[in-house]
């Protein structure tokens, strides 16, 4: 059993309303090291905007999650919900 | 274009290609493109019948890489279309810009398990930069607009455009505009020098680290005159090698697991490390927390996911580095690091005085490398004889040196150089292949007869996967585990029965003459290079160890 460092963190992901947009940020979320915690999103069909609320946690540094979100072609933008997002919270995992 | 007559979505394919300029794709048939196909027939635009999808995938990465445009490789649904995937997956860890078409079964059967009808949308989004999947003819000219940008826009990459063969066979009136659809295109912020200036002029023993992303930036030129400005000392990537003079006396070859003594001790010692196109990748680095110890890191790069990646740079640049590195390009006060690096240089320069009657690979290399005609592209596959030649051969430019970089993929070398050799008809295209290697994708020796490809096959051939022996060897205490090749095809045999002229040698005494036969040769040539199954590749920077640690013999 190795104790890591998890941090939460909420991210506010604004996205154009795509083709499988939202598997392309789960994809990189898990394959960049991040738990998925929990997720929430709804479509604006007016400006077919769609507004991502991404929950999860890491040892990792959630600027290494940002850069490559954002590397996705239909992301407009990406942005961290510093009061919903706690930092340094111990968790023990069997990695 | 005028032209606004209705055309099939495949016939609208074909006519959007032309405008992008593509003459080439590689690609094979099957029942979920046949429209496309049949649009082909119509078409001005050539294809290449690969005999493999795979092998299609990897023509179109070597036509792109040795021409540097994109390249556009074909398949149809299912088992065509995941052929195509390793391909793609190396295009992408290379960043290479590829487009690759797949037919899909028809919209109305999709989501019903039909006959080779797999979600190939959803497999690429590992394996892609981007992808689409076309539900209507009337999305299609903007989709395939969109998908070239996509490539080669920022740091470059393959795309893939699914099309339902009901898509293909539709009718549609194209507006032949070609006009920018990228709304989120990554604003770059304006590069800040200040700190990167400070960095160099109090720098006493910087080391220029050059990567990939220089030859596709186009900062060759920009490159070079920085090491010759600065007179810095440089080391290469396996990407980033022909990007710099290799007659420059401060050059110090590749770093890295292979790298040279020189190179690696030097990156060791220094304490400023110009990263300039280059990630800090697992190979070049070792050990990471002991890679560069003690230097200050000023890292140049078009991707902002890669800055802090794996390193923490001190003065990050992002942007263009043909307008950014010239900024940086004055001269420096360093000659006695200079002395130290030349004396380096000297001390630990490659020796081929091997000894008996066998061929030693590196020296065949060296003298390919010393004999073949300016501009000569040479591809690789993977292992031994890949490092060799990254170690032993000089390239004046990086799209003279394609090799499978980051993905490491076998197989790459065969049909990367028939990629190479359609996109540059008037220079010499050599592969360096190994006899493990060679028979990933051994069926496109039909694409060479097919075509009559005048691809240079250099196959190094010592019974084995090489380098997997190797490391048995060195780190799994000699228990050899599937990794011997004693049962290999008579490759003589088989490159004849491809109507490929071949040799086999197996003595020091025939290289030269050997040599000079295949260059000579007008068409096609497979030279089997019979080697000892005991060589190994050196120097070698063991797992989870400093580079500064490497090994020098077993």
């Amino acid at each position: 059993m190795n104790t890591l460092t998890m941090n939460n963190y909420t991210l506010i992901i604004m996205v154009d309303d795509k083709q499988v947009v939202l598997e392309r940020i789960l994809q990189v979320t898990r394959y960049r090291g991040f738990l998925i915690n929990g997720i929430t999103a709804k479509v604006n069909t007016g400006n077919n905007v769609a507004t991502i609320e991404l929950f999860v946690s890491s040892d990792r540094p959630i600027s290494l999650l940002i850069d490559q979100i954002n590397k996705l072609v239909d992301i407009k933008s990406v942005k961290v919900d510093n009061k919903a997002s706690q930092l340094s919270k111990a968790k023990e995992c069997s990695a | 274009m005028t032209d606004s007559k209705p055309l099939t979505g495949g016939g609208l394919l074909f006519k959007v290609l032309e405008q992008h300029g593509v003459n080439h794709v590689f690609g094979y048939p099957g029942g979920a493109i046949m429209p496309i196909y049949d649009a082909l027939v119509d078409s001005n635009v050539q294809h290449f019948l690969c005999r493999h999808e795979q092998g299609a995938s990897f023509s179109a990465v070597g036509y792109a890489r040795a021409s540097g445009k994109v390249g556009v490789c074909m398949a149809t649904s299912g088992p065509g279309a995941t052929n195509l995937i390793t391909g793609l997956a190396d295009a992408l860890a290379d960043s290479i810009p590829v487009v690759a078409i797949t037919g899909q079964v028809p919209t109305a059967a999709m989501g019903s398990d039909a006959f080779q009808e797999i979600d190939i949308f959803g497999l690429s989004l590992a394996c892609t930069k981007h992808s689409f999947q076309v539900n209507h003819v009337d999305e299609l000219e903007k989709v395939l607009h969109q998908a070239f940008e996509i490539a080669l826009e920022g740091r470059q990459g393959p795309v893939l455009v699914d099309i339902p063969k009901d898509v293909q066979m539709a009718s549609v009136s194209p507006t032949f505009k070609a006009t920018s659809h990228l709304k989120n295109k990554v604003k770059l912020p304006l590069a800040d020098i200040s700190k990167a200036l400070d960095l160099l002029t109090h720098a006493k023993q910087p080391i220029l680290y050059v990567g990939g992303g220089v030859g596709m930036a186009n900062a060759i030129d920009e490159v070079r005159a920085f090491a010759k400005e600065t007179g810095m000392p440089s080391v290469s990537t396996l990407k980033g090698l022909g990007a710099l003079d290799t007659n420059d006396k401060n050059y110090l070859g590749m770093l890295g697991m292979h790298g040279t003594k020189a190179a690696n001790l030097a990156v060791h010692d220094c304490d400023l490390l110009i990263a300039v196109g280059a990630r800090f990748d697992d190979r070049v680095t070792g050990k990471l927390d002991q890679f560069a110890p003690d230097a200050k890191v000023i890292h140049f790069d078009i991707d902002t996911a890669e800055i802090n990646k794996r390193r923490v740079a001190d003065a990050p640049i992002l942007g263009d580095l043909k307008e950014n590195l010239p900024l940086l390009t004055m001269p420096l006060n360093i000659e006695n690091w200079q002395a130290k690096i030349q004396q380096m240089n000297n001390d630990f320069a490659w020796r081929y005085d091997h000894p008996g009657e066998g061929i030693y690979a590196p020296a065949v290399l060296k003298e390919i490398s010393d004999l073949m005609p300016n501009n000569t592209c040479v591809t690789t596959d993977v292992g031994q004889h890949q490092m060799w030649a990254a170690q032993h051969m000089n390239f004046d430019e990086p799209n003279n040196f394609l090799t499978s970089g980051s993905m490491g993929t076998m197989g790459f070398g065969l049909p990367a150089a028939i990629g190479a050799q359609i996109s540059r008809p008037h220079d010499t295209i050599i592969t360096v292949s190994g006899d493990g290697s060679i028979m990933m994708n051994v069926q496109e020796l039909a694409t060479i007869k097919r075509y009559q490809i005048p691809v240079k096959i250099v196959l190094i051939d010592n019974a084995k996967l090489g380098m997997v022996r190797q490391w048995q060897d060195l780190f799994f205490d000699g228990r050899l585990s599937e990794t011997d090749l004693a049962d290999n095809p008579d490759f003589c045999m088989l490159a004849k029965s491809f109507d490929i002229a071949t040799k086999q040698i197996t003595k020091k005494c025939e290289v030269t003459a050997a040599i000079n036969d295949m260059l000579d040769h007008d068409g096609p040539y497979l030279l089997h290079v019979k080697i000892d199954a005991k060589d190994n590749v050196w120097p070698l920077v063991p797992p989870n160890s400093a580079n500064n640690e490497m090994m020098e013999s077993a």
